[in-house]
């Protein structure tokens, strides 16, 4: 018995491929009142037995059912509907429902939503820890997700936009802003380029960030992405766009700036001097981290000049024994340390742990009693390494990793020259970035004075009574600035 | 022939500031201490506030010019000589800034050749440079802007490091103040010339600026922001150098810097050149999207084509500049050029713009 119409151009009909799975289920019951019989067809594994039971089976086999409107009354279950259309059959029946034959409906097939959903519970932010403030944290389910997000925002100008991205995978992917407030023609592009996308398998929000990025061909990310939903909603709130995407624990967003991926969200949660002073310590960590081992190959191979007596004393005599170039003692440790960091990240928390010891003292302290390499190279290496983890943003991080190697051949090439002209290069790239076609400088170039108030640095509350110039809002003002500035009077 | 120029593609009035300030500080401020003073002595920070008279009141006939042709260079020769004419004018100014692009290159090289690597080959470094420009270039006039405003930055982050010469100057040597005539300073105002000029490439790329009539103050600014560098910076050099001993540097700026000392660097030239490489960058760039924008204009080519052909050019000529003499040489014909240039063929084409003028608003009134 079959209930998908058959259709000449396809040989074999639809009802035999499902056949071949072994969940799939179509099972004839008779009711007990009118004795006439029906059929249930569905997906074992899909659906939710306890529902099955008790809520749909023990109904239809007790009750008095005649037609389609019999059922509906009777079944205590929502989105029961009348279905005759193959596509839709199939889809509904994928998605967890069961489909009633029933020979008062001919042409027709009731489906019954019985979806069994297993969601993770919600966790602690690992990835993007903070001591104080929220400790939610993204999950795999996107209505999960999406409900966490609405709590926050309970505005009916948060709109929600669903796409079903993937031919095999069929993800749903969500497309959220807050109308009046951002930019119609962000929102516009970005729903287009999803719409655009033409991809057989998408697992992670991270998919879609590498295919409808601005410059594909980049090691920087143009798509911020986070595990908070507090940092989405406010960053909803300051007129930008947010992507989530099922099965992802993580929601993207953009427009964004390179600035922005230093900033964690703990900043807002504590004093704004605090804060401040952490971003432009990250900021000069990672200007430490991807200088730090070229300077050391350009000036030990080339420029002794530039280091001062004293100074030169110490890295001679730690250099005296090495036989080899500081271009290859540099690279050694450099590969070292990512071997070190990818074992780590590739093995189970705690002989993570282990290796880390072992890797990080052990073989540290080994290779410069052997004469391998230098220990002051040893200190700066570590400190690189070191200062490369303190970015917030994980993916920023890598990239800063990478952005080292090129920086170290260079200065082996021309010493400070070729660091110059390293640094030329990266700049270059980093103007030509844009993000949803928003420069990736901002606010340094293009130079906005008023958008350092919460980039480099993070200023008062008080201060950010206008949101950012960056993300081109339809309302600007955050609150009036008047009123605080009212507030913040002497006192009389 | 005018063609029009997207509103996206243009860019925000205020950066013409950047642009212009950028143009006029190169490999130029390294070393015009010497040119300038070499007749006017120890009054040429006279020299320095009359050439940015001098180029302020340039400026103001650029822009009149620009104002009435309405376009760039090539519309102002067509405005005056009509079309065939212009365009073998304007030809001209292709190889003016191919030579341009090799001195600014070859300077620098120069400089790193005597400063950190004596056997750098020319040829390496130069096409690692071009590789470079290109890469620019080919982003378009925006990124050459967005370069332009880091190089901006530079100069004026570096010059309070200056100030650590002030406890071995001696400002007494700048007195007595006039103590040579007017013609020697006006001289010293000639020999300023190649490390300020820049500011004509707004000829070029008037046209890409959104609203050209607010720019025009940031124009003028920009001459006094970069005036001030030159003036702050040459006082400086007066009152460290005894005369005697500044005529025998090449480069008085780069011995300045060797005095200044911090904890963990001695030596501040080396940073100090690897990091001018950020200050010439836009003035070639800039050079070579003008060079290569004439040849699409006049020669209906590609721009990227011309751009890899004009970079093959000044690749082969700075590589067959080998000594010091030539360098000297190619520098000084530039310098030359750059002063007809501004100081005689723009102030005879502003008299042709208004005869040309002139005459059409007549043929009109008849």
């Amino acid at each position: 018995m079959s209930f998908f119409k058959k259709n000449n151009s396809q040989n074999l009909s639809i009802q035999e491929v499902f056949l071949k799975s072994e969940d799939f289920k179509q099972i004839q019951f008779v009711n007990e009142k009118t004795n006439k019989p029906f059929t249930l067809t569905y997906f074992s594994t899909l659906i939710d037995e306890k529902i099955f039971q008790e809520n749909i089976l023990s109904y239809l086999q007790n009750r008095e059912f005649h037609t389609f409107e019999d059922i509906k009354k009777i079944l205590p279950i929502q989105e029961v509907e009348l279905i005759d259309d193959n596509k839709k059959l199939e889809e509904k029946l994928l998605n967890g429902d069961i489909l009633l034959t029933f020979e008062a409906f001919k042409d027709e097939v009731l489906s019954i939503p019985c979806k069994k959903e297993y969601t993770r519970s919600m966790s602690v932010p690992e990835v993007e820890f903070s001591v104080v403030g929220p400790k939610e944290a993204f999950v795999e389910s996107i209505n999960q997700n999406i409900n966490l997000i609405r709590k926050r925002l309970p505005i009916k100008e948060l709109i929600i936009k669903e796409y079903e991205v993937g031919k095999l995978s069929k993800t749903r992917v969500a497309v959220l802003h807050i109308e009046g407030l951002t930019n119609e023609e962000d929102v516009k592009t970005i729903r287009q380029r999803i719409e655009n996308i033409d991809f057989d398998h998408l697992n992670d929000s991270s998919y879609i960030e590498q295919i409808i990025a601005d410059n594909t061909n980049s090691p920087f990310p143009q798509f911020l992405d986070t595990e908070r939903p507090d940092r989405v909603t406010s960053i909803l709130a300051q007129g930008k766009i947010a992507v989530l995407v099922d099965g992802s624990p993580h929601a993207l967003i953009a427009p964004t700036t390179l600035v922005e991926f230093f900033g964690a969200f703990e900043d807002y949660f504590l004093n704004w001097m605090i804060s401040s002073f952490f971003r432009l310590l990250r900021l000069f960590a990672v200007t430490f981290s991807i200088l730090v081992t070229p300077m050391y190959v350009a000036v030990l191979t080339y420029h002794y000049e530039i280091i001062p007596q004293d100074l030169i004393g110490i890295l001679v005599a730690s250099r005296r024994q090495i036989p080899f170039p500081p271009i290859l003692e540099v690279l050694i440790l450099e590969t070292t340390i990512e071997l070190l960091r990818e074992a780590g990240a590739r093995l189970p928390t705690k002989v993570g742990q282990t290796i880390g010891i072992v890797g990080g003292i052990v073989i540290g302290t080994a290779s410069v009693e052997a004469g391998l390499t230098s220990n002051v190279l040893l200190i700066f290496i570590a400190l690189a390494a070191l200062a490369s983890f303190t970015t917030p943003v994980y993916k920023i991080g890598n990239t800063i990793r990478l952005m080292r190697f090129p920086f170290i051949i260079l200065a082996d090439i021309w010493g400070l020259l070729g660091i110059a002209i390293a640094f030329c290069v990266l700049l270059t790239h980093l103007l030509r970035l844009t993000s949803l076609g928003r420069p990736y400088l901002e606010p340094i170039y293009p130079l906005r004075i008023s958008d350092f108030k919460d980039s480099i640095i993070r200023l008062p509350f008080y201060k950010q009574s206008k949101r950012p110039l960056y993300s081109r809002t339809n309302n600007v003002n955050r609150f009036s600035s008047n009123e605080a500035q009212k507030k913040k009077d002497i006192d009389e | 022939m005018k063609d029009v120029i997207p509103d996206r593609k243009k860019i925000a009035p205020f950066l013409l500031f950047y642009i212009l300030s950028t143009m006029q500080v190169g490999v130029g401020i390294l070393g015009y201490q010497n040119f300038v003073s070499q007749f006017a002595g120890y009054d040429a920070w006279i020299s320095v506030i009359l050439s940015g008279l001098f180029i302020m009141g340039i400026l103001y006939l650029i822009f009149k010019m620009l104002e009435i042709a309405d376009g760039d260079l090539l519309d102002i020769h067509t405005y005056i000589f009509g079309r065939k004419l212009s365009k073998i004018l304007t030809s001209i100014f292709i190889l003016y800034y191919c030579l341009i692009v090799i001195t600014i290159i070859r300077n620098y090289i120069e400089m790193v050749q005597v400063w950190m690597f004596p056997i750098i080959q020319v040829f390496w470094l130069a096409l690692t440079i071009l590789i470079m420009c290109i890469y620019i270039v080919k982003s378009g006039f925006r990124t050459i802007v967005g370069i332009c405003f880091f190089s901006f930055l530079l100069p004026f982050v570096i010059a309070p490091v200056f100030l650590f010469t002030l406890p071995y100057a001696d400002f007494s040597n700048m007195l007595p103040i006039m103590d040579h005539s007017i013609v020697d300073i006006i001289r010293g105002v000639k020999g300023m010339m190649f490390t300020i000029t820049g500011f004509e490439m707004i000829l070029f790329f008037y046209p890409f600026i959104k609203d050209p009539r607010t720019s025009r103050k940031w124009g003028y600014f920009s001459i006094l922001a970069t005036i001030i560098l030159y003036l702050y910076l040459i006082v400086l050099t007066f009152a460290y150098f005894p005369p005697d001993q500044l005529v025998k540097n090449i480069w008085p700026t780069l011995t300045m810097w060797k005095i200044i000392r911090f904890p963990f660097i001695e030596r501040f030239e080396y940073i100090g050149i690897a990091a001018w490489l950020l200050i010439i960058l836009p003035n070639v760039c800039l050079s070579l999207w003008i060079a290569s924008r004439l040849c699409k204009r006049i020669f209906k080519v590609s721009q990227k084509g011309s751009l890899y052909f004009i970079v093959l050019v000044c690749l082969v000529a700075t590589s067959f500049l080998l000594t010091r003499e030539q360098v000297t040489f190619v520098t000084d014909i530039a310098g030359q050029m750059s002063f007809y240039f501004i100081f005689v063929y723009i102030p005879f084409l502003f008299i042709a713009t208004l005869i040309a003028k002139k005459v059409r608003n007549h043929g009109k009134g008849s």
